[in-house]
């Protein structure tokens, strides 16, 4: 404990350090700024601002960059409300409620509830780290591809779990989603799959195209068939903060989801992406009326938005202790250390301390600013949505364009958010829903690679998945939630199977 | 029973289907799985205990193709919903204008034709002035006041404040410049002047309002 | 619109043949990296053009497009404008081992570019997990031999460095071990650090600090001299390895018909950058090694490029690795 009081005022003291405060502040500001930009990722502006950085100290520059993806993390949920854009795979849960929302005129509410509650994650997420995240490191070695893959079998079951309608179609479109996924180069043989022989596709398919094709484009394609949808949106703006009752129904939420985030934040894999998944499935099965859950749910907002901020945070842990990026931009941080001249590994903590608390402790201040900077920008983007949506949705238009050019400068993945578009935009008339889909899509490829890995491992044999204790708890709780979610279908009859 | 929804555009009431949307489903996964599966043919599907690259994908099409059948089922044994009006004009003219978009942004040549990079300067306007026409509200006037001040607030929030390596303006501009100037102030003066063009068309155009009749506009809206 | 489009067309066509040499550079110059940023490569790309931007007088930017094991962004880069204000950072793989896992391959990396320059070596290290029964590479070899497709070996997904430095250590040593594949280096070294997989051979940058913290073990680097970022480690040839010497190198290309005055300017910068006292140590801290006077020229680049794409042909194509 006295350890830990004196890490952390350690960290404290480099963090408040007036350049420091400073630095935070920036790449807060710049997170937020690109996290709203739809398509814009933390990936991109990293990358662009690294030599910015040269100047600074590595300490410095550290804090800022992670300013930048915390910032993003929260922008994006910012966008996913207000115009049901998801930016990352985390924040696909947060537009299902949330804009839904901001439909009924709750977008102040919304992303009120989002920011405190995320701050509230944020703030025990740090403690967290500081106090075991050394200890927790071996909880990354214990999930090998096994585990990883009863991980994500248990993550599809969310998804269906998650749906709103036929349970049936929420089964399809999971299907859907890891069958995209396995678009591209085989990892292990290298054999093109499903690409039509076309050099871009050899990658597969990149989330972010995905997720603005099926949920942004497509969504202005629906609002155009529907002039009385977005007005709502723009008449009634309401509270632009939560009130005592919201309060009353988020708190739980937001502590469950930020325990689920940060636990599974710490997994090497990205397990974050689980994080709001699983805490809007648990919301949605406690939940005394499970019905409100898609059509404005404040609950589902809130421990989505708490596990997502908590995970991004506690994701930092295996790169800090162990030296290895659990995602892409973690892998950024990386390069970000090395070019610094700190190679990031299990050495870190011991041999640069005030960089290694520094950067705890500015996590903290990071999310304090966080919701200095976000809380009056709610009533700005509140008033956003009252303009007309004629001007406004050539505007999301080309931000859309211009973000997902700048991921990879690639024309050709700007010229697939039309494509995704249309098929969102049909699988929306035909009755399918798009998150199972994205879901499947985001969890498929780390399952079909772990499925492999497991087989070669194990030399074949599928009892590897049993005989593993973590492996074969985790495949209990999914055949138990999946009875739990079917079980209701098939007592109310056969006419009505399959649909909840 | 449930009565036919009001301006369903496809009537499907009609004989023993009774969800026709979960025909059209059922008949689109369907259709996805043949596609897939066929996609996969050449490839190996391997054994246990060294899964090829077609093992996974085929097994996820036949779980697809599956699921489209029981929709099919489905649809003749319950009520469901009838299929809903399509629009043509909104899905048209976005991928109109996303396919601008991505034509113009750097140099692009398919086929034979070779359009050359002409940056967020003609990419950015394009893709407002198509796309807003996918709106039966669409006013020139409008659109071209909102590309002309959106454009530059992007070419500076990405090109300069950003610094995201995205084409700003074609090249030949660039050489219109004098050869000293940098690539920023070719960019800010750029900016600059479609500004002014914003507030140019704003107040020149100013009384000609009545040329456009609202239409669509009963959604009440001040 | 039409009209206005053809016209701007017609403009830029004509500018775009009318570059000059001798006021270059008069703009940024774009470095496309042909890999995710926060890799070695990427982090090789920045720390020497930073200084080179200096001595340019013109901001170098870094465009990161990844895919294909690099091949997406060479190929884009190698069909850009021969002006000098597109340039390439290059590496074994793009250059040396792409013709032979690539059939379809858009390029030619013995033709098809102007070399500039190589920027840094980074040496191949063969580690293992720490509980691996072996303590030097003598004993891990005979390991290998007796215990065959028993040992796993972990590598970063086909068209990675660590696979075709894997699969060219399995051929010298004759070894068949089984091949588990990872998306990354990352998640590869957090299974052996678990002590999932056996072993695997990788860049320096990426295994030296896991060696360092004694999470794994390291049995040899394949270069001639050790590594002063890992001291203890012998040389292949020290360990009694012959014929395995093995370095990502990464090397600085423009597309064929460069200028050559334009290519002369660039090998400046890329020599005097890498004379600078800040980017040795930079570069070095991460155990890169800095190439001699005489590698650095454009001629020596050509040569290695030419004898990496003979080395790597036919190992690759008789371990049947190929990435259609």
């Amino acid at each position: 404990m006295g350890d830990l009081l004196s890490n952390l005022s350690l960290g404290f003291g480099v963090a408040l350090s007036l350049q420091n405060l400073f630095l935070a502040f920036l790449g807060c500001l710049v997170g937020t700024l690109i996290g709203v930009l739809p398509g814009v990722g933390p990936i991109a502006t990293i990358a662009m601002l690294l030599p910015i950085t040269f100047g600074f100290d590595p300490t410095g520059a550290l804090i800022m960059l992670a300013g930048i993806y915390y910032g993003a993390q929260y922008g994006g949920s910012t966008t996913a409300i207000l115009v049901n854009i998801p930016g990352e795979a985390t924040s696909v849960v947060t537009a299902l409620d949330g804009h839904e929302m901001a439909r009924q005129g709750r977008a102040g509410v919304a992303l009120g509830i989002a920011a405190i509650g995320s701050f509230f994650a944020g703030t025990v997420a740090t403690l967290v780290i500081a106090a075991l995240g050394a200890p927790l490191t071996k909880l990354a070695l214990i999930f090998g591809p096994t585990e990883y893959f009863s991980l994500m079998v248990m993550g599809l079951v969310f998804a269906v779990v998650l749906a709103r309608g036929s349970i049936l179609k929420a089964i399809a479109m999971i299907l859907v989603g890891v069958l995209l996924s396995t678009v591209g180069l085989d990892l292990e043989t290298g054999e093109e799959r499903m690409t039509f022989g076309l050099p871009f596709l050899s990658d597969g398919i990149d989330f972010a195209v995905l997720a603005m094709g099926i949920f942004g484009i497509a969504e202005i394609m629906r609002n155009l068939d529907h002039t009385e949808h977005r007005d709502v949106v723009r008449q009634a703006i309401g509270r632009l903060l939560p009130n005592k009752e919201d309060f009353k129904q988020s708190y739980k939420p937001v502590m469950r989801g930020t325990l689920i985030g940060a636990i599974l934040g710490i997994l090497p894999g990205n397990g974050a992406v689980l994080g709001p998944f699983a805490s809007y499935t648990l919301e949605k099965k406690i939940a005394k009326d499970p019905r409100r859950f898609g059509r404005g749910a404040i609950e589902g907002v809130a421990g989505p938005e708490s596990a997502n901020n908590a995970g991004a945070q506690t994701s930092f842990i295996p790169l800090l202790t162990l030296g290895i990026p659990p995602n892409a931009v973690m892998a950024l941080m990386v390069g970000a250390m090395t070019i610094h001249g700190i190679i990031p590994g299990p050495q870190v903590m011991t041999k640069n301390p005030t960089l290694f608390w520094g950067m705890i402790a500015s996590m903290w201040v990071g999310n304090l600013m966080l919701l200095v900077i976000n809380l009056p920008m709610i009533g700005l983007w509140v008033r956003l949505l009252k303009v007309p949506y004629r001007l406004l949705f050539p505007a999301i238009l080309m931000f859309c364009c211009i973000g997902i050019y700048s991921i990879n400068s690639l024309p050709t993945d700007v010229m697939f958010i039309a494509l995704f578009g249309l098929v969102g935009y049909t699988l929306i008339k035909f009755g399918f829903e798009p998150a199972p889909m994205l879901l499947g899509f985001v969890l498929g490829k780390l399952m079909e690679e772990n499925l492999r890995r497991a087989l070669i491992l194990s030399r074949g044999s599928l009892e590897t998945f049993i005989e593993r204790p973590v492996s074969a708890g985790l495949l209990a709780v999914a055949a138990l939630l999946l009875i739990v979610a079917l079980l209701p279908s098939i007592r109310k009859g056969r006419d009505e199977v399959f649909t909840e | 029973m449930p009565t036919p929804h009001e301006g369903s555009g496809i009537s499907g009431r009609h004989g023993p289907v009774r969800a026709p949307q979960g025909i059209a489903g059922g008949i689109l996964l369907i259709a996805l799985a043949a596609l897939a599966l066929w996609l996969t043919r050449d490839l190996d599907q391997g054994t246990l205990n060294s899964m090829g690259p077609a093992m996974l994908p085929r097994w996820l099409a036949i779980g697809v193709g599956l699921s489209g059948l029981a929709l099919i089922a489905f649809a003749f044994t319950r009520e469901g919903e009838p299929l809903e009006r399509w629009s043509l004009r909104g899905p048209f003219f976005i991928i109109l204008a996303i396919l601008a978009f991505a034509v113009t942004i750097r140099p692009f040549s398919f086929g034979g034709i070779t359009i050359p990079g002409l940056g967020l300067l003609v990419a950015g306007p394009l893709a407002i002035i198509v796309g807003g026409y996918a709106s039966p509200e669409a006013r020139f006037r409008d659109l071209l006041i909102l590309a002309l001040s959106l454009t530059p607030f992007c070419m500076l929030l990405f090109g300069d404040l950003l610094n995201l390596p995205i084409p700003v303006f074609p090249q030949a501009l660039a050489e219109l410049f004098p050869a000293d100037w940098s690539q920023k102030a070719v960019m800010r003066v750029t900016a600059a002047v479609l500004v002014a063009g914003a507030f140019v068309v704003f107040f020149t155009t100013r009384g000609s309002r009545k040329t456009t009749i609202d239409v669509a506009d009963h959604s009440g809206r001040i | 619109m039409k009209k206005i489009a053809l016209a701007l067309a017609a403009v830029a066509g004509l500018a775009a043949t009318g570059a000059q040499a001798q006021n270059y550079p008069s703009r940024p110059i774009t470095m496309i990296v042909p890999f995710a940023a926060g890799g070695p490569t990427d982090v090789v790309a920045r720390i020497v053009s930073d200084h080179m931007s200096r001595t340019l007088g013109q901001q170098i930017v870094i465009e990161n497009v990844a895919g294909a094991g690099g091949t997406t962004g060479i190929t884009r880069a190698a069909q850009s404008q021969p002006d000098g204000y597109t340039i390439m950072m290059g590496h074994m793989g793009t250059h040396g081992a792409a013709p032979a896992l690539y059939p379809n391959l858009k390029y030619d990396p013995t033709k098809d570019f102007a070399p500039i320059g190589l920027a840094a070596g980074t040496p191949i290290v063969i580690v293992a997990k720490k509980d691996f029964p072996a303590t030097d590479l003598k004993g891990f070899l005979e390991y290998l031999k007796t215990n065959g497709e028993k040992v796993n070996m972990a590598h970063a997904g086909v068209g990675s460095v660590s696979h075709s430095t894997g699969i060219f250590f399995n051929s010298v040593v004759k070894a068949k071990p089984t091949m588990v594949a990872y998306r990354g280096t990352g998640p590869a070294l957090n299974d052996l650090m678990a002590n999932t997989v056996d072993f695997m051979t990788d860049q320096i940058v990426n295994v030296a600090p896991q060696i360092q913290g004694g999470n794994i073990k390291a049995f040899a680097i394949a270069t001639p001299e050790r590594s002063p970022v890992l001291p203890n480690v012998p040389t292949t040839k020290e360990a009694g390895l012959e014929g395995y010497e093995v370095s990502a190198w990464n090397a600085v290309f423009a597309p064929k018909g460069t200028p050559a005055d334009v290519v002369k300017k660039l090998n400046d910068a890329l020599v005097k950058s890498l004379d600078d006292e800040n980017t040795r140590k930079r570069l070095s801290d991460l155990g890169g090694v800095i190439p001699t006077a005489a590698e650095r020229t454009p001629e020596s680049l050509q040569k290695l490029v030419e004898s990496e794409v003979a080395r790597w042909t036919p190992v690759l194509k008789a371990a049947g690795a190929t990435a259609e």
